[in-house]
């Protein structure tokens, strides 16, 4: 039995690795008002760097942080040189999709690499403990500790003293005024991104060290872990990204000590939302508020979108339906169900993310809600697997808007870092809620579909079944989006301010939108579940909610027929290029850049 | 380089600008010559802020050439522009709001390697501006629009510019405030700074400057003098008829 002790030396030693990352995100938002959401790949990237260091090149210790801290600042500065500045004069919405684009190229390359099983990262430390007080403290946390706070008073140091650190501060809080002095805002931004990449990248191989384990899966909970430290110390604030990774150290690790391991990130995401929701500036926010987010022009802009007429689009959906009459494959019709299930996530997250302007990064947890529910209504009530699907339907529309409406009162980047926390949150309550959800092992035997008491097994039956459901979705969704309703929702997302001048209550449109696109996908997951007959916590996951993402801004966003046929091309091409599975979300990733930098309006038009 | 007729410090010629499809510019030309205050007067979207940011480099034109001393600005950064040795007191000063009054004042020597000769600069500022030698640690965001106005000005002057580039200075001041910068403006000018300013409050404008033009929607209606415009009725019209139409 451990002591309140040894949970408080584990929380802030946790506290210090957090503080690494959190620092870089700091500045990096500071100067650029970017979340870098590829700031956990960089930490990955210094983790196996690490590992190649002191496994392969057997590196003293000293040698191995120098080493890993240079080569993560290279990565930081070509991913500032070449994927983010290009970018300088796009909407603002552009560098943040292109960092999660950055952070899926990086996380696969490293997995191409290492391969994705996890590897031994052996600590040069001498393994023992110290006595202190009722606990014990071992080597690598001082180490750790050393790191985080020599980091941190060569930052204070280098901000205080050094022209370049003047420069940063400046630059981090008037832009232009500090370009009126003659700074060179690419050089600031250079000079950040390459500490915040030192940084985060000496973080990564510590933490390698200290669990004795590195593997790909790191990335993405350490930019999360960061962006809670960082946002509950005040976006922008360094000192406070310092304070605010000591707190959700202790707060983890005291979660961990009175419910659990598998509750530690429960209580990140968790203090994340009230942080977000009571102090969106931060704990430590200073009377005088964060800038707020420009009005207008955050946005891609409407852009013309491509007319298809509608005896083209009747055309094509009879094409599609009379396909399974034709001697097709098995594996084609497998392909498109699984474009039609994209689809209906990427219908929903085009209303939401495009039409209203609300950029959720956590679309995937309105699958898992829908596929839950759905599966738990046939299996432990025996609703009827339509109607069950339907109730999913409902479930995700009503249970998402809930939980998302906290996020209502943010604004840009705030709302994807809310989204995405409680999309982590869900996926931890249905990991946690045993009794309901059946915790880890997940529901299997989940009956397949069926319609009127008759059982959906050939493919050909889904394929239609779910097809009809799509077209329906989205001949809804295209009939809203001209309606008097869609023109809000563009209102609301072009200048909320103006919206609501014009006594448009933002809440209650908001609402709307997430109640309709809750719905579709959580048919979609309510669908799925049917179809895998297993789900778990893990089977709707964060990538899917970046690939649907993807796929809307291929499509053009807010573009109906743009989603469908995104997600007919990102689920479709891979596969008659016969692409293996392990460089698909590399490719994605790819797509997401090279649409961001060269095509932002999407394949059809943004409407 | 001295010929018969002097060749002007800063010269517009023909620019045109555009935000997407909306032309700001109409064959805009304004010259500066060394050593004078010039006034750039004109009503509400007249153009005037996106006049001062053409000559910064934060905008710009789709035609037409910009020069400085002799030497083209068209292509320059925002930094190179300043190196020239151009200043600026941004619109509603935009000063450094969580840097102390003496980080502020220093920020306007970020292109300067003498720190020698910076610190008696700071000194320097201190004389002209007495009232911020007791402020020098405070938080620049905690002092009031008159003090800021001053750092905003102090700050400018620490690159050693030859020219200073203001952006409506009398702004959202206090009479007493207004009296007091126009002063610094003439002492400053006195110096040998030239100085080109943006000014919606005309008559204040035409007191102190040696010439002065007047935009409206784009174009410029009238030029001179700002003494013979001064008592010219056509200033109060255009001013009228750019209110009108806003």
């Amino acid at each position: 039995m451990s002591s309140w002790l040894d949970y408080t030396i584990n929380g802030l030693i946790v506290g210090n690795v957090y503080a690494l990352v959190a620092v870089g995100l700091a500045l990096i938002f500071g100067v650029s008002r970017l979340i870098n959401f590829a700031q956990g790949s960089i930490y990955l990237v210094g983790a196996y760097i690490g590992w190649v260091a002191v496994v392969q090149l057997h590196t003293p210790l000293p040698l191995t942080i120098i080493v890993v801290a240079a080569a993560a600042a290279l990565v930081g500065l070509i991913i500032e040189r070449f994927g983010l500045r290009p970018l300088q004069n796009s909407v603002r919405i552009a560098p943040l999709l292109a960092t999660i684009g950055i952070s899926f190229v990086l996380d696969q390359l490293v997995m191409l690499t290492f391969s994705p099983n996890p590897r031994a990262l052996p600590s040069q430390l001498p393994d023992v403990r110290f006595q202190l007080g009722g606990g014990t403290i071992g080597p690598l946390d001082l180490l750790i500790a050393g790191v985080g706070i020599t980091s941190a008073l060569l930052l204070f140091v280098f901000l205080r003293y050094s022209k370049l650190g003047w420069a940063v501060r400046a630059a981090s809080q008037d832009r232009d005024a500090a370009m009126q002095m003659g700074v060179d805002v690419n050089r600031v931004n250079q000079a950040v991104f390459g500490i915040a990449a030192a940084l985060g990248g000496v973080s990564g191989m510590l933490v390698g060290m200290y669990y004795n384990q590195i593997d790909t899966a790191m990335s993405l909970q350490a930019t999360l872990k960061g962006v809670v430290a960082e946002v509950v110390g005040g976006a922008g604030n360094v000192p406070g990204a310092v304070i605010g990774s000591l707190l959700l150290g202790l707060v983890e690790s005291y979660g961990v000590a009175v419910f659990g391991t598998s509750y530690r990130n429960l209580f990140a995401f968790l203090l994340l939302v009230v942080v977000l929701v009571l102090r969106p500036n931060g704990l430590f926010a200073s009377a005088r508020q964060a800038p707020p987010e420009p009005l207008t022009g955050t946005f891609i802009a409407p852009s013309r979108p491509v007319r298809i007429p509608r005896w083209a689009l009747a055309v094509a959906a009879a094409g599609f339906a009379i396909l399974p009459l034709f001697p097709v494959s098995f594996y084609v019709l497998q392909t498109l169900i699984n474009a039609w299930l994209l689809g209906m996530l990427a219908l929903s997250l085009t209303l939401v993310a495009g039409t209203i302007g609300q950029v959720s990064l956590g679309h995937a947890a309105l699958l898992a809600i829908g596929a839950y529910t759905s599966a738990l209504l046939s299996l432990a009530l025996s609703v009827p697997v339509g109607l069950a699907v339907i109730g999913g339907g409902l479930m995700s529309a009503a249970l998402g808007t809930l939980l998302i409406s906290p996020s209502f009162r943010l604004r840009g980047h705030y709302v994807s870092i809310a989204t995405l926390a409680i999309g982590e949150i869900v996926s931890l309550v249905i990991l946690n809620w045993e009794s309901v959800t059946r915790g880890p092992i997940g529901i299997s035997g989940i009956p397949p579909l069926s319609l009127f008491g008759y059982d959906l097994i050939s493919p050909s039956s889904v394929y239609w079944f779910s097809l009809a459901v799509i077209v329906v979705l989205a001949l809804l969704q295209g009939r809203l989006l001209t309606s008097h309703l869609g023109r809000s929702f563009r209102a609301i997302r072009d200048d909320d301010i103006a919206a609501r001048a014009y006594g448009l209550s933002l809440n209650r449109y908001k609402s709307l939108a997430f109640i309709f696109g809750g719905f579709a996908a959580g048919v979609s997951g309510g669908i799925a579940a049917h179809l895998y007959s297993y789900i778990n916590h893990e089977t709707f996951n964060t990538q899917q909610s970046i690939l649907a993402l993807t796929v809307v801004i291929l499509g053009g966003l807010g573009n109906v027929v743009g989603a469908i046929v995104g997600s007919v091309a990102l689920v479709g091409l891979p596969e008659v290029f016969r692409i293996a599975a392990e460089y698909r979300i590399l490719i994605y990733g790819i797509v997401l850049l090279l649409l961001v930098r060269f095509r932002p309006q999407g394949l059809l038009g943004t409407i | 380089m001295t010929n018969s007729s002097p060749e002007p410090l800063l010269a517009l010629s023909n620019v045109n600008t555009f935000y997407g499809q909306a032309q700001v510019h109409f064959d805009l030309s304004i010259t500066v010559a060394r050593g004078h205050i010039v006034c750039l007067l004109g009503g509400n979207a007249s153009g005037k802020s996106t006049t001062m940011k053409i000559i910064l480099g934060l905008v710009k034109p789709r035609s037409g050439e910009v020069t400085f001393d002799g030497a083209s600005l068209i292509g320059l950064s925002t930094p190179q522009i300043v190196r020239r040795g151009i200043a600026s007191v941004p619109e509603a000063r935009r000063l450094f709001a969580d840097m102390s009054v003496r980080e502020n004042i220093l920020m306007g020597a970020f292109v300067r390697n003498d720190r020698d000769a910076v610190a008696q600069d700071l000194d320097r500022m201190l004389t002209l501006f007495p009232k911020l030698g007791q402020r020098l640690a405070q938080r620049a965001g905690s002092l009031s629009g008159g003090e800021q106005q001053m750092v905003a000005m102090a700050r400018a002057l620490m690159s050693r510019p030859r020219m200073i580039v203001m952006d409506e200075p009398t702004m959202g001041l206090s009479p007493l405030y207004v009296d007091r910068v126009l002063e610094l403006i003439r002492t400053i000018n006195q110096e040998g700074v030239s100085v080109f300013m943006v000014e919606q409050n005309a008559s204040l404008a035409l007191e102190i400057a040696h010439e002065a033009y007047v935009l409206q929607t784009g174009r410029i209606v009238l030029s001179g003098p700002a003494r013979a415009l001064k008592d010219d009725p056509r200033v109060r019209d255009a001013y009228l008829g750019g209110s009108e139409a806003a």
